[in-house]
């Protein structure tokens, strides 16, 4: 993935394009788990959140970058 | 907040003073819990633009000041309201700037048009809605506003550096308040959803026992309405907080639409009740009480412990009764006209016990685990706007900022922009407001406050200082008074004023510049546009609560009528109860509790909701199978001649739609084509006609007793 990308003329990191992927990816995930309930078995959700929020950008970003 | 127990009796005072104190520990701990999360997420901010090299780190700890809030789900639908302003105020300011960069006239022009633009659209929404609209004008403000007399050229970078400084506030606040010992909305709305349930299964139990004064009703109706429309303003926040309540919010929508449906029937049998109670010989409302009696004892064993689903398939199985029984007791009343009355209100009943069946069947499915997603029909809360007040808000807006913007250019102050970035915050903010002038000036006072703190800080602290630790060390004195103020709802508005005027004053940067000749012209100017905007909502106040538009309002909720006999037919049920009751609480939030006015409005909207209803059921009937043409004929005509005596209510009119129902009614009892669906039409169309001739009601000064129509007052026809 490139470092910078041009969007109409202005660079934008390639991080933060990540950055709202993996927001719009954390959404879905964050809906299919409350419709099923799932984060009935985690103790503080939003932390949790958070957390697989971290793991995913980092991770997506050491495997793209 | 905790609250104090009150069963301690008198002589156990240190019990009452030890819990009282309690109370006390409790609520302060839960402010205090406030204070810290806003203390961090803005030292943090702060220092992380700074790690950043964003050339406004102040920005972007004012966001964190500007999204504060003890509850987390607020925090974050703020915040994602924040994020779409921001963005699009950017986008208008990158467009205005491209268009007029070398004229400052015309860029002024289109800049006060567009902050009025946005002020007006947040006059018709709602929560934060209407925050994300201030925010598009506020932000175009602040990115075009301090480059244009400069370098025009770099308002694109201010653009980015902007929008960097707000996201940045923005994610560390949501961070912040829903992990740090985060306050859950969710709490509020499941409070919110049991007390509605369990106060409204109380009335109706109450109600049970006979006849309710009308000012009972009427209170009833108030209550219905506050708490119909503070469930959806809860659920539009707690959607961001909590994936679950996302899930369900369609559930919840439901419930809450069940809960209007019911309290509508519900009353519309009640006012028919005490109608028919005021007649000579009452058969059919005797005959409709024991017929309802049932009902009422299915729900008095304490219904609150009772599981939901119980309670439904009782309430079923009284309804499933209904019919047989009605028949039997109808068969004991001799005299037509009150067998026909009986047969409107054994409709009404059996409409409202279905319904009643289907509320407590959604409240039993809120109760549930995981919602099911099946077959949910979708709902929408719609609420009714008045695009005069919104017209208000544009004219004065645009006006404000004209006039200082027509000030900046003759007198060439080199802060003249900072006066207009902090009107539009202000007037953009109480643009919905109804006492916008005295908030405005209030939060000026704690404005100024927040100046002196910040001089005392600036130039007596901060310049002693080295580093970001001791910085914060310095800052924090003076910050915490701001953010404890707000959880005190009387000094909320005064903290707000002070936390933005000490932020923004500070201004911290890195490296630290200290000028006192900025400040004091800083400071001045941002007093200057708040008292501009303070001026502004003085000499053109709100719409809000104003005799003229409460009249408007009222013309509004009587045009409901109208929608309900014109618009098509799919959704309008529900499309037509949120808009009364938003309508109503618009009205109601404005009004002194008691007061004439706020009397009158409850009896239109009570009259309103009534035959808004009977006319959509019987265009519901209608459209399920048609009638005769020429009993349709007569059918529209009333409908019609309805619409027009609420649209603009008069003796004239009154008398028109009582001759048009009388017609109507007379050519359904007549017709033999469609027997069951003229009586189904004959039934809306009595219980319309009973509402009308109430004399008790706000008809009163209307009705025209003539001889025809007196008969059809007692004798029906």
């Amino acid at each position: 993935m490139p470092i910078e990308m041009a969007f109409g003329g202005a660079l934008f990191p390639g991080l933060l394009v990540l950055f709202c992927v993996v927001c719009a990816l954390l959404w879905a995930l964050d809906a299919v788990a409350g419709r099923r309930g799932w984060y009935r078995y985690v103790w503080h959700p939003s932390l949790f959140r958070i957390a697989v929020f971290v793991c995913l950008f980092a991770g997506l970003g050491l495997l793209l970058f | 907040m905790s609250t104090v127990s009150s069963t301690a009796t008198p002589n156990r005072g240190a019990a009452t003073w030890f819990s009282g104190f309690r109370g006390f520990l409790g609520g302060e701990a839960d402010a205090w819990l406030f204070v810290l999360r806003v203390t961090l997420s803005f030292f943090i901010t702060g220092w992380l633009a700074m790690r950043m090299q964003l050339p406004q780190p102040g920005t972007a700890m004012l966001t964190t000041v500007i999204v504060m809030h003890r509850q987390s789900g607020m925090v974050l639908a703020k915040g994602f309201y924040r994020v779409l302003g921001t963005l699009i105020g950017a986008a208008a300011a990158l467009a205005v700037v491209a268009l007029f960069p070398q004229q400052r006239e015309p860029f002024l022009l289109v800049m006060a048009l567009w902050i009025g633009a946005c002020a007006a659209g947040a006059t018709l929404h709602r929560n934060f809605k209407s925050y994300a609209f201030v925010l598009a004008g506020y932000t175009a403000a602040i990115i075009a506003l301090p480059v244009i007399t400069t370098h025009p050229g770099n308002v694109f970078d201010s653009a980015v550096a902007r929008i960097t400084e707000v996201m940045l506030g923005l994610v560390v606040s949501a961070v912040i308040s829903d992990t740090v010992l985060p306050v859950r909305l969710r709490d509020n709305l499941r409070n919110a959803v049991r007390n509605q349930y369990a106060n409204f299964l109380e009335f109706v139990r109450e109600a049970l026992m006979g006849q309710l004064p009308r000012e009972r009703m009427e209170q009833q109706h108030l209550s219905m309405v506050r708490d119909a429309i503070a469930l959806e303003d809860l659920r539009s926040s707690v959607i961001f907080e909590d994936p679950e309540a996302r899930a369900r919010s369609l559930h919840l929508l439901q419930f809450n639409q069940g809960f209007m449906a019911a309290s509508t029937s519900f009353q519309s049998l009640h006012h028919l009740i005490n109608r028919l109670m005021r007649q000579d010989a009452p058969v059919a409302a005797r005959a409709l009480l024991v017929l309802y009696r049932p009902l009422g004892e299915a729900l008095q064993s304490s219904p609150q412990e009772l599981p939901a689903e119980e309670l439904a398939a009782r309430i079923r199985q009284v309804r499933l009764e209904l019919p047989a029984r009605g028949k039997a007791l109808r068969a004991e009343i001799n005299d037509a006209a009150q067998a026909e009355d009986f047969e409107v209100g054994t409709g009404l009943l059996r409409r409202f016990s279905q319904e009643l069946e289907s509320y407590i069947r959604a409240r039993g499915q809120l109760l549930h685990r995981v919602a099911p997603s099946k077959g949910v029909e979708r709902v929408r809360f719609v609420r009714g706007n008045d695009r005069a007040g919104a017209m208000l808000a544009f004219v004065r807006t645009t006006m404000t900022m004209l006039l200082l913007g027509a000030f900046w250019a003759v007198t060439d102050w080199p802060m003249g922009a900072n006066v207009m970035l902090l009107a539009t915050i202000f007037s953009g903010l109480f643009a919905t407001a109804p006492n916008a002038a005295r908030l405005t000036g209030m939060v000026l006072s704690g404005y100024i406050a927040g100046l002196l703190a910040g001089y005392a800080c600036e130039f007596m602290v901060l310049t002693r200082m080295d580093g970001y630790g001791l910085l914060v060390a310095s800052v924090l004195p003076f910050f915490i008074i701001g953010p404890y103020l707000t959880t005190r709802p009387k000094l909320a508005i005064i903290g707000l004023g002070y936390t933005m005027g000490l932020v923004n004053i500070l201004a911290i940067t890195n490296p630290m510049t200290f000028d006192p000749q900025h400040f004091f012209n800083d400071a001045l100017s941002q007093v200057v546009g708040l008292g501009a905007a303070a001026v502004g909502f003085a000499l053109l106040p709100p719409a809000a609560g104003s005799r003229w538009l409460r009249r408007r309002q009222m013309a509004a909720l009587r045009a409901l009528v109208r929608l309900a006999a014109q618009a098509p037919l799919p959704g309008l049920r529900h499309h037509f109860e949120s808009m009364s009751s938003d309508l109503v609480h618009q009205v109601v939030a404005h009004t002194v509790p008691g007061s004439d006015d706020s009397r009158s409005l409850l009896a239109w909207a009570l009259a309103v909701n009534e035959t808004g209803r009977a006319l959509i059921h019987l265009r519901h009937d209608v459209a399920r199978q048609p009638l005769s043409t020429a009993l349709h004929g007569d059918v529209d005509a009333a409908v019609n001649a309805l619409a027009v005596f609420f649209g603009q209510p008069s003796r004239q009119a009154w008398q028109d739609a009582d001759l048009a129902l009388r017609r109507a009614s007379d050519a359904a009892r007549a017709d033999t084509e469609t027997p069951e669906i003229s009586r189904q039409v004959l039934y809306h169309l009595r219980l319309v006609r009973l509402a009308m001739v109430d004399d008790r009601s706000v008809m009163a000064p209307y009705i025209v007793v003539s001889d025809a129509s007196k008969e059809g007052v007692i004798n029906a026809d």
